[in-house]
């Protein structure tokens, strides 16, 4: 079994949330998708994804920036993508984005900096009662370390 | 050489060796004749030297433009098609590498240095530099000013060609709106205002038509036959929902649903097909305008395409479907086909995907080769401008174009703050960092399709690049480009070989 600090060493080594980032045979481990990995087609769920509904996963991605400061929330993009989604209504925000629910408000990262989200994945359309934005994707209850 | 030691080193052994006979010449000529590289250049000479000018009118013109497409991305792209088939990337030919003529073209814009894809393309259709963001209007026009633009309208090749008769498309897997596709039809103060809902209220009320507006209401001869490509919401009315995507809509304010427009205006032979079913269920021959919209904004990227909800066309597929449409016009075509996403990739810093959408740009090209002659067709492959993407030394012949650079010896190379680098890698862009050291990529996939190239300077989007790029040419007075060229002058040889100006004003004198 690997120890945290191994895990750790491991985490910084990794970039882009890449294929490097997988430790299969560990006690340790938690199972991860990539974003590009959720979706069959743009409108359905990948069987893995469904798989994983309603379990602690971790989800590789980068961070848009985020609405203000003081949110709870961003967006978890699978490349770096310095759009605000809730800035400018008329991006042309792709599809396969997760919406992130903080367990506890965390310091924001650059947008290019590769980040590792642990939360609990969530699937279908919800509307954000504040903010309206429709997501399909959420990871909730969630925290992200940086993996570069 | 890597070090310039080595240099000094080699040198010294000439120095040494001087004066003294320890080369058989005899055999010298030999090895030098029957050196595989040296008997195929003497084989490239020969045909090279036998070429004859074709002086014939060029019936037919296609305009290929891989937005962003410069010379490195070239390169790249010859390397990663030639990989990807399983056979030696450098030494690999892309189907426009073939061409006999080659010209270098100078994109600056009239105001700036480095441009974007407005002016770039305003002057490839209108034969005339321009300002940057600006569409389809002269030096003179003012950025997002209406009133000022209205005498300052420029006339497009394909404006000419239908008024000459001639059948015209455009094809693009970017917005039909955006700047390149736009420039064939649109004359706007902004290349932003691609609906109403784009424009300022002053640019409305100055009656100023939105991009997407000009392109249904486009009044030149029989109208333009084949237009496709993404923008759908541009075209659709914001009361009206989306077809492809759950919960979207379109964003007109002026409630016209453009789609519908285009089919009632051309009765029986209008057509509006939105995905790839309807797209292969239609018949070609015998449409007479067809308007297709695949995607709400651009549209995927071929690495992405398979995943598409509605479905969409690839490149290759809607070029060979507007030829085929096309070519029943016995007065002749003139084409535009846009690899519009090359460039959006380039703008991410993700190489996969912008060296996939390369070779469809190229898979689109031999399309059209297989489906037209070149004796009666010019066919000229550019781009409008470049990116910042660099091909770093020194990796080892056949080493993956996008992997670790590996020297001749295997091993990573290294920078000197001991971490690998790829081989390709962008001047600036998102895979900069803006505080703390350079990742290290040893252990990292960067052949990962999500990758991003490392940049030197940081910024959210890699910037366009101001250096020469390559026009690529076969067909009718393809032997115009010779030497470095303003990119305006790819205009004047499109209308020089096909006549269509000509032809233009002497309809309209009748």
């Amino acid at each position: 079994m690997r120890s945290m600090m191994e895990r750790r060493q491991m985490l910084l080594a990794g970039f882009a949330g890449l294929g490097a980032l997988s430790w299969p045979g560990t006690v340790l481990a938690i199972d991860q998708i990539k974003i590009r990995d959720l979706y069959k087609t743009q409108d359905e769920f990948s069987e893995r994804a469904l798989d994983l509904a309603g379990r602690e996963i971790e989800i590789p991605g980068f961070m848009a920036p985020p609405l203000k400061p003081d949110a709870s929330f961003f967006v978890l993009t699978k490349r770096p993508m310095a759009v605000c989604p809730f800035c400018d209504t008329e991006a042309d925000w792709p599809l396969d984005i997760v919406l992130v629910l903080l367990r506890e408000q965390q310091e924001w990262v650059y947008f290019n900096r590769p980040i590792m989200v642990t939360g609990v994945l969530e699937l279908g359309v919800a509307i954000d009662q504040e903010t309206g934005f429709v997501s399909k994707v959420r990871l909730t209850d969630a925290k992200f370390e940086l993996v570069g | 050489m890597r070090k310039p030691i080595r240099i000094w080193g080699g040198v010294a052994a000439i120095a040494l060796l001087g004066g003294c006979a320890l080369v058989d010449t005899s055999k010298t000529a030999a090895v030098q004749t029957e050196d595989s590289y040296y008997a195929d250049a003497q084989a490239r000479l020969g045909e090279i030297a036998a070429r004859k000018p074709n002086t014939k009118r060029a019936k037919n013109v296609i305009l290929f433009v891989g937005d962003g497409m410069g010379v490195s991305t070239v390169t790249a792209a010859r390397i990663f098609e030639g990989q990807q088939r399983g056979v030696d990337g450098e030494s690999n030919v892309l189907s426009f590498e073939a061409f006999p003529y080659l010209a270098l073209s100078k994109t600056y814009a009239h105001d700036a240095q480095v441009s974007d894809s407005a002016p770039t393309a305003v002057a490839m259709t209108t034969g005339a530099k321009t300002k940057n963001d600006i569409i389809g209007l002269n030096q003179d026009a003012l950025l997002e000013n209406c009133e000022d633009s209205k005498d300052k309208h420029l006339t497009t090749l394909w404006e000419m060609a239908e008024q000459a008769g001639l059948a015209t498309g455009v094809i693009t897997t970017a917005r039909l709106t955006h700047a390149t596709p736009s420039a064939t039809y649109a004359h706007s103060a902004s290349r932003d205002w691609e609906s109403d809902a784009d424009m300022s209220e002053e640019a409305l009320a100055q009656g100023c038509p939105d991009i997407a507006a000009q392109l249904v209401d486009f009044s030149y001869g029989d109208g333009i036959e084949i237009a496709m490509g993404g923008g759908r919401d541009r075209f659709l009315p914001a009361s009206s929902a989306d077809p492809e995507d759950e919960g979207k809509t379109g964003k007109r304010n002026d409630g016209r649903d453009l789609t519908a427009e285009w089919v009632a205006q051309y009765g029986d032979g209008g057509a509006y097909v939105w995905n790839a079913e309807q797209f292969n269920a239609l018949d070609f021959g015998k449409a007479k305008h067809v308007l297709g919209l695949f995607n709400r904004s651009h549209l995927e990227y071929e690495a992405d395409r398979a995943k598409d909800a509605g479905g969409e066309p690839s490149l290759a597929e809607m070029t060979g479907a507007a030829i085929d449409m096309l070519s029943a016009d016995p007065d002749g075509f003139l084409l535009m086909v846009e690899g519009g996403r090359v460039d959006h990739a380039s703008h991410e810093s993700n190489a996969y995907r912008m060296l996939t959408d390369a070779v469809a740009l190229n898979e689109a090209i031999k399309t059209a080769l297989d489906k037209v002659d070149t004796d009666e067709t010019l066919i000229i492959v550019t781009a409008d401008h470049s990116h910042t993407l660099t091909i770093n030394g020194y990796p080892k012949r056949g080493n993956p174009i996008l992997g670790l650079a590996r020297g001749v010896d295997g091993e990573l190379i290294l920078g000197d703050d001991n971490k690998p680098y790829t081989t390709l890698s962008y001047a600036n862009g998102p895979g900069g960092q803006l505080e703390g050291a350079r990742a290290d990529l040893t252990e990292v996939d960067t052949t990962d399709p999500d990758f991003i190239q490392q940049a030197l300077v940081p910024l959210s989007s890699e910037t366009h690049a101001g250096e020469d790029l390559g026009i690529y040419a076969t067909g009718p007075w393809a032997h115009l480009f010779q030497g470095t060229v303003e990119e305006n002058y790819i205009f004047h040889v499109m209308d020089h070989a096909s006549q269509i100006g000509a032809k233009a004003a002497a309809k309209a004198a009748n």
